[in-house]
């Protein structure tokens, strides 16, 4: 596959510089280096192959701004890189909303955060900062936000009509799951138009990282995506070994496999309470806290926390498991194969839920690409992509799981995908705990000051929402010259405004649900 | 007939349902089964402010949800209480750095607050004792046996 993209990227773009990569170094395959001129015709071509664009982002290299896409595709493994160097002192791209959906809003986070004008863009608005804040926070140098950029920022208003009805759903709603805030515009009980404002929660997460060592920005992983925390946590260090090139012993492998399978259960099993809660059956919610408790009990003997975990090290875990841990899980996995029965008749099988839920939020084949959803959503859709298969790390390449798919893409497929997915987690529990053998822990010589190598990396992992991509720009010192955390809620609700569309109010409640948002790890 | 009323208040506290970050997790940690909020009377978490009279800021605030937290805490009707849960609303907690561009250090700068709860998050427990702290407060003497002291 990417012999044939190299080859066919070559016959189309003559002038292009295209480099072969290291996968197992970089996480891409192939990087190509653009010119203005170029970029869009770039982005038809994997347009047209069926690649999704994964993420765009911005770094700031005080002599020039650089904007880098990742191209991925679902089929196969191939990854690509391209970038697109800026001048800093007026940065402008053409771009490429019009060619995928998701950079509409990726485009709108780099305008705010770099001050990148985008050519064409139709709304170059703020998305998560304000106002109040006078310079551009993510360039290296402090860049100050001119008036007119301020006044150009903050001229979004929702788009008022004669015959309609403006509704604001949150900040503060019981269904957003925190403090999302969506503008709906209404046609009577209709929504004609939905639009999402985020960054009521923005905790300048990547800024932090650039400030702190790679060790003292561990615990924020846990902060990011709170229900799972123990994805985030993986795909940090892991994303960390994969640019220090610390080996991690077998023991390790397995029990972080373990954890964060436990933790990917309890944050599904809260997606099911939550959602019924949502659609006013609040009996679930008090089941699936019950059965929670139980995973949070196994949990905290190990890792010494309910919910922000920080369990795992570059180059191991915290602390060792102990029997108790052991039995522990094994009770835990016996008593929650026998309760799905239980879920089946409370929420599966329930006329009502199965009314409010099929046939409600339908999202296609093509729409999840150019959204680049993932996870449950991109799986409920049809597309059996999972990054624990794709690209396996820890100790995923050795176990042995289905991959649930739905065949609608509707709320109802969405439910029964996060079921059949917490069973698999239990089968890879199982099989993770046969594998666990004695052995260390950690590696012998964990380094204290970390010295990765210079360049970049961008690596993905599952998490309960779907794919985490974290791209890391190292620059040699012990802090991270840039992180950007592609998360998988913000893809995921960036379909939101089109699922809404034609829908009736009470069921944007369904839609939004079904598609399992954290917004801190959107707002970061 | 000041004390009735106040026993009356402190016995059945209406918490608003307003979560921001992760403490408000284990704020419905709290209010579920196992630790069952509903035993001291806090347990009917109301949609509206309008209907409740004990704020549980739980969680982060930032510059942009500020306005918002004051309206909310505007709508409620007297007297009302305000729970600081977690190092965030506390103090800005974890996310506090040089720099720092969006982030309201302590929600005490905004609302007067009665109880605050550390932790990063606060188990339900530490919740729990925050509201006996806050009836305390409101009757002027403790309901429940304190925690023993042990270090």
């Amino acid at each position: 596959m990417v012999e044939k993209i190299k080859a066919e990227l070559k016959a189309t773009f003559a002038d292009l510089a295209i480099a072969e990569e290291s996968y197992p170094q970089s996480g891409y395959h192939l990087s190509v280096d653009l010119t203005a001129k170029d970029i869009l015709n770039v982005a038809r071509f994997f347009d047209g192959r069926g690649f999704y664009l994964a993420v765009e982002l911005c770094v700031d290299y005080k002599d020039y701004l650089e904007i880098v896409y990742i191209f991925s595709i679902h089929s196969s493994l191939c990854k690509v890189k391209a970038t697109l160097k800026l001048d800093p002192v007026q940065p402008v791209a053409p771009t490429l909303s019009g060619i995928f959906d998701c950079a509409y809003w990726y485009e709108r986070e780099i305008r705010e955060f770099y001050g990148v004008l985008f050519d064409g863009h139709p709304n170059m608005t703020y998305l998560f900062l304000h106002e109040g804040i006078d310079f551009y926070p993510l360039r290296k140098d402090r860049v100050p936000v001119s008036e007119q950029d301020k006044q150009e920022l903050n001229s979004y208003s929702p788009e008022q009509r004669e015959d309609s009805l403006s509704i604001n759903m949150g900040p503060q709603h019981p269904s957003t799951h925190g403090v999302l805030r969506v503008v709906l515009r209404m046609d009577g009980e209709y929504i004609e138009d939905a639009s999402p404002v985020l960054g009521y929660l923005h905790r300048m997460q990547e800024k932090m990282a650039e400030n702190r060592t790679y060790q003292q920005f561990l615990p924020n992983t846990g902060r990011m995506d709170y229900l799972g925390a123990m994805s985030f946590n993986l795909g940090y260090v892991t994303a960390v070994e994969r640019l220090t090139g610390i080996d991690v012993p077998a023991r390790a492998h397995y029990v972080r496999v373990i954890a964060t399978e436990l933790n990917r259960i309890s944050s599904h099993l809260l997606w099911v309470g939550a959602y019924l809660a949502d659609l006013g059956g609040l009996s679930p919610f008090l089941y699936v806290f019950d059965d929670r408790e139980h995973i949070l009990d196994v949990l905290e003997a190990v890792t010494g926390s309910r919910l922000t975990y920080c369990y795992f090290r570059f180059g191991g875990l915290y602390n060792d498991v102990d029997d108790a841990f052991v039995l522990g899980t094994k009770a835990f996995v016996a008593r929650m194969r026998g309760r799905f029965s239980l879920y089946e008749k409370l929420v599966g099988g329930n006329v009502i839920f199965i009314n409010r839920t099929r046939g409600i939020g339908v999202i296609a084949k093509e729409r999840a690409r150019k959204y680049a959803v993932s996870g449950p959503v991109l799986r409920g859709a049809g597309i059996g992509m999972d990054l624990r298969k794709a690209e396996p790390y820890a100790a995923y390449p050795e176990m042995d799981f289905e991959v649930p798919t739905g065949k609608n893409g509707d709320a109802l497929d969405m439910y029964h995908v996060r079921v059949k997915e917490m069973e698999t987690s239990l089968d890879i529990i199982d099989q993770a705990l046969a594998l666990l053998a004695d052995g260390p822990f950690m590696v012998e010589k964990a380094p204290k000051k970390l010295k990765p190598r210079k360049g970049d990396l961008y690596h993905v992992v599952e998490t309960p929402r779907g794919e985490l991509g974290i791209y890391i720009v190292s620059d040699e010192s012990d802090k991270p010259y840039r992180m950007k955390w592609r998360v998988p809620s913000f893809s995921n609700l960036m379909a939101f405004p089109e699922l809404a569309k034609g829908n009736l109010l009470s069921d944007a409640v369904a839609i939004l649900g079904s598609l399992d948002l954290v917004i801190p790890e959107i707002d970061r | 007939m000041n004390k009735v009323l106040d026993l009356a208040r402190a016995n059945s506290l209406w918490p608003v349902t307003f979560g921001l970050a992760c403490c408000a997790i284990e704020m419905m940690s709290a209010a579920m089964a196992r630790f069952d909020i509903d035993r001291f009377g806090a347990g009917v978490f109301r949609p509206s402010p309008r209907q409740a009279d004990l704020m549980i800021v739980s969680g982060t605030v930032t510059k942009k949800m500020a306005p918002v937290v004051l309206t909310l805490y505007d709508q409620m009707p007297s007297p009302k209480w305000v729970i600081a849960m977690g190092n965030c609303a506390i103090s800005g907690g974890p996310f506090v750095f040089e720099g720092q561009y969006n982030l309201i250090e302590g929600v005490d700068k905004l609302i007067p607050v009665d109880v605050y709860v550390p932790g990063c998050p606060p188990r339900p427990e530490g919740l729990l004792e925050g509201f006996l702290k806050l009836q305390e407060k409101i009757t002027g003497k403790r309901r429940f046996p304190g925690p023993v002291e042990r270090w």
